[in-house]
C-alpha cells in the first residue's frame, strides 16, 4: 500500500455535494424554515443542532444545518448552488463504507428537499454529477497521488449510484485547495432511484 | 499522523510547548482530573469559547428539547457539554495579517469549522462550530504561521487593536503599529497580567479626530502625539484609561496628556499591577478596570499607577524595540503610480467612491474589502491572499468595522484589482456607509444573545443597499451598529444609529425587540455614546431607520452631523417620531412580530400559559414597567439639560418603580416608600434568586441596592449617566423576570400579605 493510500484510508472528513438542475430557481433563504422543520421532526440523519443563515455571502455555505456529525448546507462554491453534506465526526468502517454512508445521507436529504411541500416542487437535483471533497489536507493533500489512491474507492461508490453509467472524474487543479473530485456521468438517475441504490 | 509531526520545527518551541500543555489539560479533563471552572478558564485563555446551545438544550420552536450529544457526561466547563460545538477566537494583533496567515486561516475554516471566517469588531477572526478536540491541531497550524490564540479570551489582555490605516493615514501624527505590536508581545503571558478579575483591552490610534482606533472605549488607549523639546520632536501618547462599552459604558478618562514612548510599556505594566491588585475579583459585573477608575477617581488611580511604576524593576524590553521603530513599517510591493485613465464603469466608480482611500504616500491607496456581516468563505480568503501577494504583499489588516483592507495598492492597479475582487465576489461597494453595518454574532451563535443582531443587520443591509443610489449623501454616511444584547460587542453605543437586543412580554408571548440608541459618535475615537430612546419590536427597526434618516435629511442644518442633529432636536422629539413603532401588534394580526429575523421559530420559550389572576397582576406590573421606562427616558433628558442630580433621581426612581411592579406580582399593597420597596424586592426576588439571570445572576439587582445605599443623589454628569445605563439594564432584567414569572404554570397570587419568602 502506498503512503497516499494509507493516508486516504484514514480520511474521515468527507463532503459530498449534488447540484441543482438548471431549471431550479431557489432563494436559499427559503430553505431556512425547511431546515428548522427537519430539526423539529428529526427528518434527516444526525444530531441536528441549529440553522445558520449565511445567505449574505457570495461564496461557500449559504444556509447551513449544523449537526453534531457535520453539516448540511445549501452551498454555492464555484457559483453552483447545490446541497452538500459534510461529515466531520469519526465513523467506523472502511473509507468505502464511510463514503457510502455520506452519500446515502446526502441523497436522503436531497430527496426531502425535492418533495418538500413548502418549496412547491421547485427543487430538482441533477443525478449526473457528484462532487466529493476532503476537509483534511493532512490525509488528503490535493495531489495526483491522492487521486490515484482515492479513485478505486470513489469509483466503487459511483458504480453503486449509476451502475450502467460512464463516469468521468475531474480533479481540482490548485494544490492549495482541498482535494476534490467532480464525477460526471453520461446519464443521471433521479434521486429516488439513487436513494434506492444506496440503501 | 498529525500536524504536530508534519509541521515539526515550523512551530516555534515556546508556542509548541504551550499547545502541548493545553492538549494535556484536555486529556486530564477527560479523565476528570481538572475542575470544570479551571478548565473553562484554561480553554478560554486559549481562545476556545463556548457557543449557543452548548448546555445541551435548544428550543426548536415547539419547546425546549435536549440535544443528546454523545459526551457521556463529559463537560468542558460548567453546564457546557464536551461535544457541543464551540467558537475559536484567533487574535490578530492590530489586525495585521500576512498572505500566508490568510491561507492558513482559510484552510482551518474549511477543515475544522463550517467554511466561514468571521471578522470581529476587535480585529480578531472567529471560527464557529469547532470541536474542542480539534483545537490543539488548529492552534499548531496557526503557530506555524506565527499566530497564537493565547489570551484571546478569559481574564487577560485581549487583542491589542490599532487603526487599520496606521502608517498610511493622511491625518495621523505617526504610525502606532510598532507600539501596538510591542505592547502585544510585552503583555502576552506577562506575570503581571495573569491575575485580573476581568479582561483588559488596549488600543492605539494615530490621531484624535477619526474613529478607527476607538481609544475612548478601551481600558487603555493611546493617541499618538508629539512635542518639541529643545528643538527635537519627541514622540508620545495621550493616554486614556477606564473606557469601555459593555452593559454599563464608561467614557475613558485622560490619564496622561503626554506619556513618552519609553514609558508606554512600563506604564502598561504598572496599570496591570494596580488592576490585578485592586480590581474587583468576585463580582464579575464590576471587575473591569473602568469600575476601579470610577471608584478610585482618576487622580488617585493615576497616583497609584505612578507609585507602582516607580517601584518596578527595570526591564530592557521596555525600550529595546524603540531603536527599530524608525526602520519598521511596510515596504510597498510596487513603485507608486497614479491612475491615469479610470475605466468608464459605474460599478468601478461607485466602488472607488466608497472603498478606496488615498494614502499620504503619493501613488498609493488603501482598498477596503467590504464583508457583509464580517463574513467571507475560506475559498474567498485564500483567493484574497493571492491578490494580496500580487498587489500589496503582506500589507493587509482587518478592521473594527469587520472588513479587510489592502494597503499600498498602486493607484494604477485599481481597475485590475477591482476586476479580480469582483471575480471572487468581494467587490461590494459601500464601505464605511450606512449599508456597511457592524453586528456581533448575537443569537446566531452567542450564548448571551437575546435577539438576532445578524438577522437584523442582514435585513437592513439588503434594504439599504437597494436604496443607496437614491439616498442623500448625509444619510449615506451614517453608521449603524447592532448588538444582540446589552453587552455591546456590536459597539452600538458609538454609532449614529445603534441597536441592542432586548425582549418584551405581550399577551403571554415574548417579542424580540431592539433598544434604539441615537447620537453616538463614530468620530473622535468613539467620542460620545448614544443614549437609549426606547425599545422597538425587531420587525419595526427598518422603519425606525427609514424615519430617522429621512428626518435627518429633511431637517439637518448645513454641515450638521447626526450627533449634533440628535442633540438639537432632542430625544423627546426623536422618541415622538418613533412612538407608534414601539407598540406591539396583536399576534393574530402580525404573527411575524413574534419571530426573529431569519428564524421561523416562535421567539423565546414559545407557548407561555398565563393564568387569569396573573393576567391582572401582570397588567399592573406592566403599568409600573412602562412608568419606569418613562422615568429612564426623562432621566436622559435631564442629563441632556445638564441636570445630573435630577437625572440621578429619575433613574433611581425608575428602578424603584420597576422593582415595585415586580413586587406587585406577590404583594399588591406595596407602598411607595423606597426602603420598603428595596427590602421587599431583596427578600422576594434577590435572596430567592428569582430575579437572577442565568448568566448575569444578580448583578442588575445590585444596581438598585447600591444606589439605594448612597446618601444622596449624584451631582456629577458621569455618575448620573452611569446610573441611567444601570437603570436601563435593571429595567431589562425586570422585563425578563416578569416574562419568566408569566411562563410559570402557577403564578403567585396578588394581594397576599407582606412576608419573607418568594415565588416557589
Amino acid at each position: 500500500m502506498t503512503d497516499a493510500a494509507a493516508r486516504i484510508g484514514t480520511l474521515q472528513r468527507i463532503a459530498l455535494k449534488i447540484f441543482l438542475d438548471e431549471e431550479t430557481v431557489l432563494d436559499p433563504r427559503d430553505v431556512i424554515p425547511v431546515f428548522h422543520r427537519w430539526i423539529q421532526t428529526s427528518a434527516v440523519d444526525g444530531l441536528l443542532i441549529d440553522v445558520a443563515d449565511y445567505s449574505h455571502m457570495t461564496s461557500g455555505p449559504s444556509v447551513l444545518l449544523a449537526t453534531h456529525e457535520g453539516y448540511y448546507a445549501i452551498e454555492q462554491s464555484g457559483g453552483r448552488l447545490g446541497l452538500q453534506y459534510a461529515r466531520r465526526a469519526d465513523q467506523e468502517g472502511e473509507l468505502a463504507d464511510r463514503l457510502h454512508a455520506a452519500a446515502r445521507t446526502l441523497v436522503k436529504a436531497g430527496r426531502l428537499l425535492e418533495t418538500n411541500d413548502t418549496l412547491d416542487g421547485r427543487v430538482r437535483f441533477r443525478g449526473d454529477q457528484l462532487e466529493c471533497l476532503a476537509n483534511d489536507r493532512l490525509r488528503a493533500p490535493n495531489r495526483g497521488e491522492t487521486m490515484e489512491a482515492f479513485r478505486p474507492t470513489f469509483e466503487r461508490l459511483l458504480s453503486t449510484m449509476g451502475p450502467d453509467d460512464d463516469w468521468s472524474l475531474t480533479q481540482e487543479i490548485d494544490e492549495r485547495e482541498r482535494f476534490s473530485v467532480l464525477a460526471t456521468s453520461d446519464s443521471g438517475a433521479a434521486l429516488d432511484l439513487l436513494e434506492a441504490r444506496l440503501r | 499522523m498529525s500536524w504536530k509531526d508534519t509541521l515539526g520545527a515550523r512551530i516555534p518551541d515556546d508556542l509548541g510547548r504551550e499547545i502541548d500543555t493545553y492538549e494535556n489539560q484536555i486529556a486530564l479533563k477527560r479523565q476528570g482530573k481538572i475542575d470544570d471552572k479551571v478548565f473553562a478558564e484554561t480553554r478560554l485563555r486559549r481562545g476556545a469559547y463556548g457557543q449557543r446551545y452548548d448546555n445541551g438544550q435548544r428550543n426548536d420552536g415547539t419547546g425546549v428539547k435536549l440535544l443528546p450529544f454523545p459526551s457521556d457526561g463529559q463537560t468542558k466547563g460548567p453546564d457546557t457539554v464536551w461535544d457541543a460545538p464551540g467558537m475559536q477566537r484567533i487574535k490578530i494583533p492590530f489586525g495585521g495579517l500576512t498572505a500566508d496567515q490568510m491561507d492558513t486561516l482559510a484552510n482551518l475554516s474549511e477543515e475544522y469549522s463550517d467554511g466561514v471566517c468571521h471578522i470581529t469588531t476587535r480585529q480578531d477572526i472567529q471560527l464557529h462550530f469547532v470541536h474542542i478536540d480539534d483545537t490543539p491541531e488548529l492552534m499548531r497550524r496557526l503557530a506555524a504561521v506565527g499566530i497564537t490564540t493565547r489570551e484571546a479570551c478569559g481574564n487577560t489582555v485581549r487583542n491589542v487593536t490599532a487603526c487599520p490605516l496606521s502608517g498610511v493615514c493622511r491625518d495621523e501624527t505617526f504610525d502606532v503599529t510598532p507600539y501596538a505590536e510591542a505592547s502585544m508581545h510585552f503583555l502576552l503571558g506577562h506575570p503581571d497580567t495573569q491575575d485580573f478579575g476581568r479582561k483588559f483591552k488596549v488600543a492605539f490610534s494615530g490621531c484624535r479626530e477619526h474613529a478607527c482606533g476607538l481609544v475612548n472605549m478601551h481600558d487603555f488607549g493611546g493617541i499618538a502625539v508629539t512635542r518639541e523639546v529643545n528643538g527635537t520632536i519627541e514622540r508620545g501618547f495621550e493616554v486614556y484609561v477606564g473606557g469601555g462599552l459593555g452593559a454599563v459604558p464608561h467614557e475613558a478618562k485622560l490619564f496622561d496628556p503626554f506619556l513618552t514612548e519609553e514609558e508606554v510599556l512600563p506604564t502598561l505594566q504598572a496599570i496591570s499591577r494596580v488592576f490585578a491588585r485592586l480590581g474587583e475579583k468576585r463580582n464579575r459585573a464590576r471587575a473591569r478596570i473602568k469600575f476601579l477608575v470610577a471608584q478610585l477617581g482618576i487622580d488617585e488611580f493615576r497616583r497609584l499607577v505612578k507609585e507602582e511604576r516607580d517601584a518596578l524593576a527595570p526591564d530592557e524590553r521596555w525600550s529595546a524595540y524603540l531603536d527599530d521603530v524608525p526602520a519598521q513599517g511596510e515596504r510597498p510591493l510596487h513603485a507608486g503610480a497614479p491612475l491615469e485613465t479610470a475605466p468608464n464603469s459605474g460599478a468601478f466608480q461607485t466602488w472607488v467612491g466608497t472603498n478606496v482611500y488615498r494614502q499620504r504616500q503619493a501613488g498609493y491607496v488603501v482598498a477596503t474589502i467590504t464583508l457583509s456581516l464580517g463574513d467571507l468563505s475560506g475559498w474567498q480568503l485564500r483567493r484574497l491572499a493571492d491578490l494580496a501577494r500580487r498587489f500589496v504583499g503582506d500589507a493587509i489588516r482587518t478592521t473594527v468595522e469587520q472588513n479587510i483592507v489592502l494597503r499600498w495598492v498602486r493607484e494604477a492597479d485599481l481597475p485590475e484589482l477591482h476586476r479580480e475582487l469582483d471575480s471572487i465576489g468581494l467587490a461590494q461597494p459601500g464601505a464605511g456607509t450606512v449599508a456597511d453595518i457592524t453586528a456581533c454574532p448575537g443569537t446566531d451563535t452567542c450564548k448571551l444573545g437575546i435577539a438576532s443582531s445578524r438577522g437584523l443587520a442582514a435585513e437592513l443591509e439588503r434594504q439599504l443597499v437597494d436604496q443607496m443610489s437614491s439616498l442623500d449623501e448625509s444619510a449615506r454616511n451614517l453608521r449603524i451598529k447592532v448588538s444582540g444584547c446589552f453587552n455591546s460587542c456590536g459597539q452600538h453605543h458609538i454609532s449614529d444609529l445603534g441597536f441592542y437586543g432586548v425582549s418584551r412580554h405581550a399577551s403571554g408571548h415574548v417579542v424580540p425587540h431592539f433598544q434604539v440608541l441615537l447620537g453616538g459618535k463614530w468620530v473622535e475615537n468613539g467620542g460620545s455614546y448614544g443614549l437609549a430612546i426606547g425599545a422597538v419590536p425587531s420587525k419595526n427597526i427598518p422603519e425606525v431607520v427609514r424615519r430617522v434618516t429621512s428626518r435627518f435629511v429633511e431637517e439637518r442644518l448645513e454641515n450638521e452631523t447626526f450627533y449634533d442633529f440628535a442633540s438639537r432636536i432632542g430625544k423627546r422629539t426623536l422618541k415622538e417620531i418613533l412612538k407608534d413603532l414601539m407598540a406591539i401588534p396583536g399576534r393574530e394580526e402580525r404573527p411575524d412580530f413574534f419571530r426573529d429575523w431569519g428564524d421561523p421559530r416562535e421567539f423565546g420559550i414559545g407557548d407561555m400559559g398565563v393564568g387569569e389572576c396573573a393576567g391582572e397582576v401582570v397588567s399592573l406590573t406592566e403599568f409600573d414597567l412602562a412608568g419606569a421606562e418613562s422615568q429612564v427616558f426623562e432621566a436622559q433628558l435631564a442629563l441632556e439639560e445638564n441636570d445630573p442630580t435630577r437625572a440621578d433621581q429619575l433613574a433611581y426612581g425608575a428602578m424603584l418603580q420597576a422593582a415595585k411592579g415586580l413586587i406587585k406580582t406577590e404583594f399588591i399593597d406595596i407602598s411607595d416608600e423606597p426602603t420598603q420597596i428595596v427590602m421587599e424586592f431583596r427578600t422576594r426576588f434577590y435572596d430567592t434568586e428569582v430575579f437572577f439571570d442565568k448568566y448575569a445572576r444578580g448583578k442588575f439587582a445590585n444596581y438598585l441596592f447600591r444606589r439605594h445605599e448612597q446618601p444622596g443623589p449624584a451631582t456629577e454628569r458621569d455618575t448620573a449617566r452611569r446610573l441611567i445605563e444601570e437603570a436601563q439594564l435593571f429595567l431589562e432584567a425586570t422585563h425578563a423576570c416578569q416574562a419568566r414569572l408569566a411562563s410559570m404554570p402557577s403564578p403567585p397570587k396578588a394581594g397576599s400579605a407582606p412576608s419573607p419568602g418568594g415565588v416557589q
